[in-house]
């Protein structure tokens, strides 16, 4: 039987679309398969209330890297983005990260001078790393095997690229950094969050604020080497002033998935929803095809799976495919999903007294998380298999930004829940799920009274949920926690490099892969064009 | 006088940098400020006749080609293996890992037959890993952000290093390097309490819990140890680790060096932006050509020289290098020998460590007291009684027992619940809690000792605070700096400045806050050593 596609992309997350429709662009012939009915994984939009759209998992879209924007005519299909002024507001103490650093600075200026002070530099020593990052995003790790003379030209040119970048006019603000950034850059990449912003700042309030960002998707506490990476890695993309990018996608993160979705089968691939895959099919170490749950075969010589690498290599394809070198290497990958998630369908705007009626700064990342030491403490909780008392919470208020996302009048919230361990140690996340909703809740109440008053209806998304509706497994949002033994040439396992898998044919395009999760399109633009130069 | 070199501090490492130079012919003189040489590798009588190797007491580290060159054997080193280790578990049963490795393959078989099997192939690992690493340890850090051709060769010649390993080894070295102690074993063996109890060795003298990053990197730290060419064979000193730092202090008198102590060095002589000799407590002026530091950067940087007269970039490094101690020591002197509830006298359990690591979580909570500026309530304690390996250490049939305890931060402040919103406790002073940690020790070892309290004659308690002032060492971290990833190689102690020099001529840097770290190694020492001859010979 002749394959009747070139490509088949198993998963219709905002990774697999970005495959499909590079694929179908290059002119091949591209099949996308979603298990679901809708299409965008955790990056979706989705009713979960009648007459209320929530971001069910990814909640911007604003790392998503400009050459996927570019090269796949986003702007073209309806992606419209909209530039918050202000990235992060502290409901506790008020405080507000803006993207004017003026405007932080003023801010900052009550809590510290000294940090007020500092902040400029910050946002530019930061803003220049993400950009190294940016960089090494779409480089993918070389090898580790082959002839020394190769391997140490390719090491040998990934170091010049990365000393050219660091090199790059150093801007008089951070010139008193180091000899070169670069060195503060190796510095700082495995340190944690704790010492890198001890370094920089000494405002509780501030650092809390930043810490919470480099928790995303960890089961890790800010103490840990490699939050500091994770901090820089979320200002990937655009310029993100300090925090996180304030680009937010107009009608919520699902614009970005039917941009992508429309890009796609404009090129000409076919998307089919509703056909979940049972088993990636290989004979002889080759990909075949995929056989769906309905027990259809479809041919292929290529197949670019955007599920998770425990997922696509040991329940897709089998262990008996591996050797068992490589399936203990999957087996040990660290997944441990640590994030919950809360939608509330609201009668009206809530009221956060310390925004002094300044509805803008709702508009933000509602972050509670008032030193680094309430993250460390939350993060006990979960080190022990139980969800935090004292959690971090990141609200988002996004009917601010687009009425249409609820009813006229009411208001849609979502709030991501840090940290609730898939694996409990006492309970199970089915009778857990309630008493989660009502932690986040008495947690954001103390600085907003009415919030409870105003809830029409709640739904609550636990790790087990993500593993059970959205297919990510043990709920790990990166598919693979990104620690530093998770990362770049460890990533999604050591010895699968750029995208390969030890089967011909079989690529991995999620966030499993380099560089790892976050609505970057980064793995899903690289997977597809290392599996367009090695097409068969 | 005028020296050649003045070398700052006579601990282990001073004391080998004196002795190398001396070797190649130098003038050299070495100054302590303590009436005894060795800094943190000393033995001494603080009860009548009872020895305590007070902070450091047990050694692997050493560098063969230091004991070797500087012929230690014949200056009186003396290393006595130490048999095993027992981590006596809650249930009265316990882990027995000694030299014979049937027997220890039998014992941890016990728990689990899959993990007796891995448990040789660990060690196989583990020691293809210590090979690799060990070629670091003997080389200074390249700098990488150099394009000078000696620092691209030898960046060239790393890479050719590491590509010799193989794959697998590589990827495996890469896990050693980034991941926790715990997460690491726990890729290898499936019973808790082995893990914890091998875990333990990678957070010693570190502030991190075996769940840390980085704390596997620790784990090999230990395992590089060689003894007469075995590799992981932790031994004791003859006499106590004081007796390395003399057998080093005799080799270099024999080459030459003069040593003085009780001569403390108040500042570091500068003519222009070249180092011209030292200045002593006492206000004696000493002349010398070269200055060598081997104590922590926090002084080297910062008090023994004008910190303005440094780039602004090295002082806010050293500044923020973090030297918080993590470690207190618990030594005992004792009417007679202990006796464990789960192996009941004598036997070869008790010439080696007995490591109180019962399980993950026990050390981890440990460290969760400690992250938040207590003391451990039930700490993890690595025991020895050197008495038991060497006689000389106490009195006919009296013992002494070292016990090395984490965690006991730098900073501690009373106990209280949980305080969700407070980030830097107030800095209490140790001294109205030392006696309260000592208690929470021997209590906790009275548990698995129960004739224990019976028999203490005196107690000596040292908390970080106490190894800052008795030593010198900032902070009282045992390794001058924590052994973080990016605090190792050519970050250590600063990125530009990891090769020995300072920014001031003829001033250099030789302590464990240098390139390959701490531990009784001696490599720091003898690496500045080579690089300063190399700059005498330009």
């Amino acid at each position: 039987m002749s394959a009747a596609y070139d490509f088949i992309v198993i998963g219709g997350g905002h990774n697999g679309l970005t495959s499909a429709a590079w694929l179908a662009k290059a002119g091949r012939k591209v099949l996308l398969v979603e298990r679901r009915a809708t299409l965008g994984g955790v990056a979706a939009t989705e009713e979960l209330i009648p007459g209320f759209r929530f971001n069910v998992g990814a909640s911007d879209a604003g790392m998503l890297l400009p050459q996927v924007i570019d090269s796949l005519e986003l702007e073209h299909h309806g992606l419209e983005f909209i530039e918050n002024p202000v990235a992060a507001f502290d409901p506790i103490t008020g405080l507000t990260i803006w993207r004017d650093a003026e405007k932080t600075q003023q801010e900052l200026s009550k809590f510290s001078a000294k940090d007020a002070n500092t902040w400029p530099e910050y946002v530019n020593q930061s803003g220049r790393f993400a950009d190294i990052l940016t960089q090494m995003a779409s480089l993918a790790p070389p090898a580790l095997k082959g002839s020394p003379t190769n391997l140490l030209l390719a090491w040998a040119r990934l170091a010049l690229r990365l000393r050219a970048l660091g090199g790059k006019e150093p801007s008089p603000a951070i010139r008193g950094q180091f000899k070169s950034s670069m060195m503060e850059f190796l510095r700082v990449l495995p340190m944690s969050a704790y010492q890198f912003l001890n370094e920089r700042f000494e405002s509780n309030a501030l650092k809390g604020m930043l810490a919470s960002v480099a928790l995303t998707g960890l089961d890790q506490g800010p103490r840990a080497a490699g939050t500091a990476f994770m901090l820089l890695y979320h200002q990937l993309g655009r310029r993100s002033d300090g925090f996180r990018s304030t680009r937010v996608a107009r009608g919520g993160v699902g614009e970005l998935i039917e941009a992508l979705a429309e890009a796609a089968m404009d090129a000409g691939a076919e998307i089919r929803t509703d056909s979940g895959v049972s088993a990636i099919l290989a004979e002889s170490g080759r990909v075949r095809g995929v056989r769906l749950n309905s027990g259809d075969e479809i041919r292929a010589n290529t197949i670019l799976s955007s599920a998770d690498p425990r997922t696509t290599f040991l329940d897709l394809l089998g262990a008996p495919q591996l050797t068992p070198l490589t399936s203990r290497r999957i087996r040990n990958i660290k997944l441990r999903g640590t994030t919950a998630s809360i939608h509330l369908a609201l009668n009206g705007l809530p009221d956060f007294p310390s925004a002094g009626g300044d509805t803008q700064r709702l508009t933000a990342a509602i972050v509670i998380c008032p030193s680094m030491d309430y993250a460390e403490h939350a993060h006990d909780d979960a080190k022990y298999g139980r969800i935090s008392e004292h959690p971090i919470i990141e609200a988002r208020i996004p009917s601010l930004h687009d009425s249409s996302l609820a009813p006229v009048g009411q208001h849609t919230m979502s709030i991501i829940f840090r940290f609730a361990p898939y694996r409990l140690r006492a309970n199970d996340w089915d009778s857990e799920r309630e008493r989660l909703g009502d932690i986040a809740l008495d947690t954001l109440s103390k600085f907003s009274p009415n919030l409870r008053s105003l809830i029409a209806d709640r739904r609550i998304i636990t790790p087990l949920d993500y593993e059970r509706e959205y297919g990510l497994a043990e709920g790990s949002i990166h598919q693979g926690q990104m620690s530093l033994d998770q990362l770049h040439l460890m990533r999604p396992v050591p010895g699968f490099v750029a995208y390969r898998s030890p089967i011909d044919g079989l690529y991995l395009c999620g966030a499993g892969a380099h560089p790892g999760g976050g609505v970057t399109g980064a793995p899903g633009l690289n997977a597809a064009m290392q599996a367009l130069r090695e097409m068969r | 006088m005028n020296y050649d070199a003045i070398v700052i501090g006579g601990g282990h490492n001073g004391l080998v940098n004196a002795a190398y130079l001396a070797r190649s012919g130098l003038s050299v003189l070495v100054l302590e400020q303590r009436h005894v040489l060795g800094g943190a590798t000393v033995t001494e009588e603080i009860f009548p006749g009872f020895k305590f190797t007070v902070f450091s007491y047990v050694v692997s580290l050493l560098r063969p080609e230091i004991i070797r060159e500087l012929e230690l054997p014949r200056h009186g080193l003396t290393i006595l293996p130490l048999e095993s280790t027992i981590t006596p578990l809650p249930n009265g049963d316990y882990i027995y890992r000694g030299s014979d490795p049937h027997e220890t393959f039998r014992n941890i078989q016990r728990f689990s037959p899959r993990d007796a099997e891995a448990y040789r192939e660990y060690g196989h690992t583990m020691y293809q890993m210590a090979k690799a690493v060990k070629y670091i340890l003997g080389i200074r850090p390249p700098d990488p952000t150099s394009l000078h051709p000696r620092e691209l060769l030898a960046l060239l010649k790393l890479g050719k290093h590491f590509l010799s390993i193989g794959e697998d080894n590589l990827y495996t070295l890469v896990k050693l390097m980034t991941m926790s102690s715990a997460e690491f074993l726990e890729e290898w063996f499936e019973t808790d309490p082995l893990i914890a109890t091998m875990s333990a060795s990678g957070i010693i003298g570190t502030f991190l819990g075996p769940r840390s990053p980085g704390s596997a990197y620790v784990l090999l730290h230990h395992y590089m140890g060689e003894i007469d060419g075995v590799f992981r064979a932790w031994g004791f000193a003859k006499g106590g680790t004081g007796a390395i730092s003399e057998a080093i202090a005799n080799s270099g008198r024999e080459l030459g060096a003069e040593i003085r102590t009780e001569a403390k060095v108040a500042k570091v002589l500068m003519r222009g932006d070249r180092a011209t000799g030292v200045v002593l407590e006492s206000g004696e002026e000493i002349q010398a050509r070269l200055v060598i530091s081997s104590l922590d950067p926090k002084l080297t940087f910062l008090k023994l020289i004008d910190p303005s007269q440094l780039p602004d970039d090295l002082v806010r490094i050293v500044r923020n290098f973090e030297t918080q101690g993590s470690s207190g020591k618990v030594n005992l002197a004792l009417d007679a020998a202990p006796d464990l509830s789960c192996w009941p006298g004598d036997g070869p359990h008790l010439r080696g460590a007995i490591s109180v690591s019962p399980s993950v979580d026990y050390i981890e909570r440990a460290y969760d007291e400690a992250k938040y500026g207590q003391f451990s309530r039930r700490p993890y304690i690595d025991a020895i009684i050197p008495s038991m390996i060497d006689p000389g250490m106490a009195p006919p049939g009296k013992h002494v027992m070292s016990c090395f305890v984490q965690y006991a931060p730098y900073k501690v402040h009373k106990y209280t619940s949980r305080q969700a919103n407070k980030e830097e406790p107030a800095a209490e002073n140790w001294d109205g809690q030392r006696e309260a940690f000592g208690d929470a020790v021997v209590d906790t070892l009275s548990e698995y000792i129960p004739n224990l309290k019976k028999i203490i004659l005196h107690r000596q308690v040292l908390s970080p605070r106490d190894i800052e002032e008795k030593i010198g060492m900032t902070g009282g971290n045992i390794f001058q700096g924590e052994l973080s990833l990016s605090q190792l190689f050519f970050l250590r102690p600063a990125p530009g400045y990891a090769q020995y020099r300072t920014p001031i001529q003829g001033y250099y840097q030789c302590g464990s806050a240098t390139h390959p770290g701490g531990g009784i190694t001696g490599a720091p020492g003898r690496l500045a050593a080579m690089e300063i001859l190399r700059d005498l010979r330009k």
